[in-house]
């Protein structure tokens, strides 16, 4: 029936927006929570260029689109043959494990979910062999356990020679609050490079359903319009997750100094960008949180909290089985044809509804800027006072 | 096939991106201070922001930025010198980070 195949591909990319929109909603936080911290920029102006670069970012690159579409499911000849009922099932995992977490204030990342999701649905819908493991392994896995690590030792370096260089050797101006002006332009770097990163993964899981629809060749990259529709998703749900963000600021953000702020961000945006041309599909909640611990460490008495460093770390590595077993669930009953999959839209919008319900009620004590913040938790700051001898202060700076 | 060469270049890249643009803004900043022209956000500028620099902590940044300028040992010559320096350093940061963006975006390559 042409009528139920176009309807299935119809409602998987409505599905794959909607996770896209929730997408830019849980992550401006990681782009502008810094700069509006630090005062660097006007919260309105911080959300409103965050949700343009997202845009601008998402036409860079199609790398990333391309990893998600041509090589974590074996599609076309010679492999098997997915499904968009299994894309529905896995957007389902996923898009219901991302509100569970966002509702439990549990660290986790938006990618891995949508990967977790994928994977479920396909292993129980088509079968072990429908998920190339190597690929998962290289491009999802690995990135994901080695980005935070690499961004955390770059941060590290960047934060201590941005100190170096401006050291203060006689008591008098260092001019550190002009990195308030480079944050500007540091987290917008961060905004463009979500873009190129995080707008990709829809884009893939979109060209993904054309080519198992039977609409796109096996193969072949993301067409204009999906890339048109997706970067507009993502950009609206930067602009709308920002007013959470400023709603919500009153709460306090960890310490965070101009200086180590632009250091965080400069390696955060360097790495992803790095990233994405290489079709690495990273997390860049997890991106930006190692480099927030990373550059913390790098200041002036700074000692780890490793309970909260724990937590942190237990709740992304739950996520991509987690979100997998979602997924499978959901394509355990989207085999059973149409029925299955008004059970699926059924139950999956009866539990969002639900999760908003909660969040209405609990909205201050859980918000979407608990990743980052956390992260920088880990990291404690002595707060020493620095003791200048008085014959330094005759010398001056240069 | 894991591609561990496409890792160390991650790591390369990211690496010698931060450092490069790290270091130019900050010695930008610091010539800058050099020059006597210390850069003091006025939190007037910022004002829908949350303030964590209080008005008196500016008048203190400022005050010492006067202080750091009055007692300035280098001659006119240095400073306009250090001041040309500053520039020079920020425009090759706003350089670098193009040439970054450039470099990842195949459309601008054909």
């Amino acid at each position: 029936m042409p009528v139920d195949f176009t309807l299935i591909v119809v409602l998987v990319i409505a599905l794959a927006l909607v996770f896209d929109f929730t997408n830019g909603f849980h992550d401006t936080a990681n782009a502008m929570a810094t700069p509006i911290a630090t005062g660097a920029m006007r919260p309105k102006v911080a959300v409103g260029l965050a949700a343009v670069l997202n845009l601008v970012g998402a036409f860079l690159s199609t790398e990333v689109a391309k990893t998600v579409s041509g090589g974590i499911i074996r599609e076309g000849d010679g492999g098997v043959q997915i499904t968009p009922e299994i894309i529905f099932a896995g957007l389902i995992g996923a898009i219901v494990w991302n509100l569970i977490t966002w509702l439990r204030g549990l660290p986790s990342s938006s990618s891995h979910a949508l990967f977790g999701g994928l994977i479920g649905a396909a292993i129980i819908g088509i079968g072990f062999q429908s998920v190339d493991y190597t690929v998962v392994v290289a491009k999802v896995i690995l990135p994901a356990l080695i980005a935070p690590l690499t961004v955390g030792v770059v941060a590290f370096i960047a934060t201590r020679l941005a100190y170096f260089i401006t050291r203060r050797d006689t008591g008098r101006a260092d001019g550190r609050g002009g990195f308030r002006y480079a944050q500007i332009f540091s987290s917008s770097l961060v905004a463009l490079s979500h873009g190129t990163n995080d707008a990709q993964k829809t884009m893939g899981v979109i060209t993904l359903t054309l080519i198992a629809g039977g609409v796109q060749s096996v193969g072949s990259g993301p067409q204009l319009w999906v890339i048109v529709v997706c970067a507009l998703a993502i950009a609206i749900g930067t602009y709308t997750g920002g007013w959470r963000i400023i709603h919500t600021m009153g709460r306090g953000l960890t310490d965070v100094k101009p200086a180590q702020g632009f250091a965080a961000e400069t390696s955060t945006a360097a790495t992803i960008l790095a990233s994405s041309h290489l079709g690495f599909a990273l997390s860049t909640t997890q991106v930006a949180s190692g480099s927030v611990i990373g550059s913390g460490l790098g200041r002036r008495g700074a000692t780890v909290r490793w309970g909260m460093a724990g937590q942190i770390a237990l709740g992304w590595v739950l996520t991509l089985p987690a979100s997998a077993i979602m997924g499978a669930f959901a394509a355990g009953f989207a085999l059973l044809g149409p029925v299955g999959i008004v059970i699926d839209l059924i139950l999956g919008s009866l539990v969002v509804v639900l999760l908003f319900r909660r969040a209405q009620r609990s909205r201050i004590s859980h918000d979407n800027l608990h990743d980052i913040d956390d992260a920088g938790r880990v990291v404690k700051i002595r707060k020493t006072p620095r003791k200048i001898a008085r014959r330094d202060r005759k010398k001056v700076a240069l | 096939m894991i591609d561990w060469a496409a890792f160390v270049v991650v790591a390369g890249a990211s690496l010698l991106g931060s450092v490069v643009v790290v270091s130019l803004y900050s010695l930008g900043l610091r010539l800058l201070t050099s020059a006597g022209r210390a850069l003091v956000v006025d939190p007037q500028s910022f004002t829908g922001a949350i303030t964590i620099l209080t008005p008196k902590r500016a008048a203190k940044e400022a005050r010492r930025a006067r202080k750091t300028a009055s007692a300035n040992p280098l001659t006119v010559g240095q400073k306009r010198l250090a001041l040309v320096g500053a520039y020079a350093c920020f425009v090759l940061c706003v350089g670098a980070v193009l040439y970054g963006v450039y470099l990842i975006v195949p459309a601008l390559h054909r």
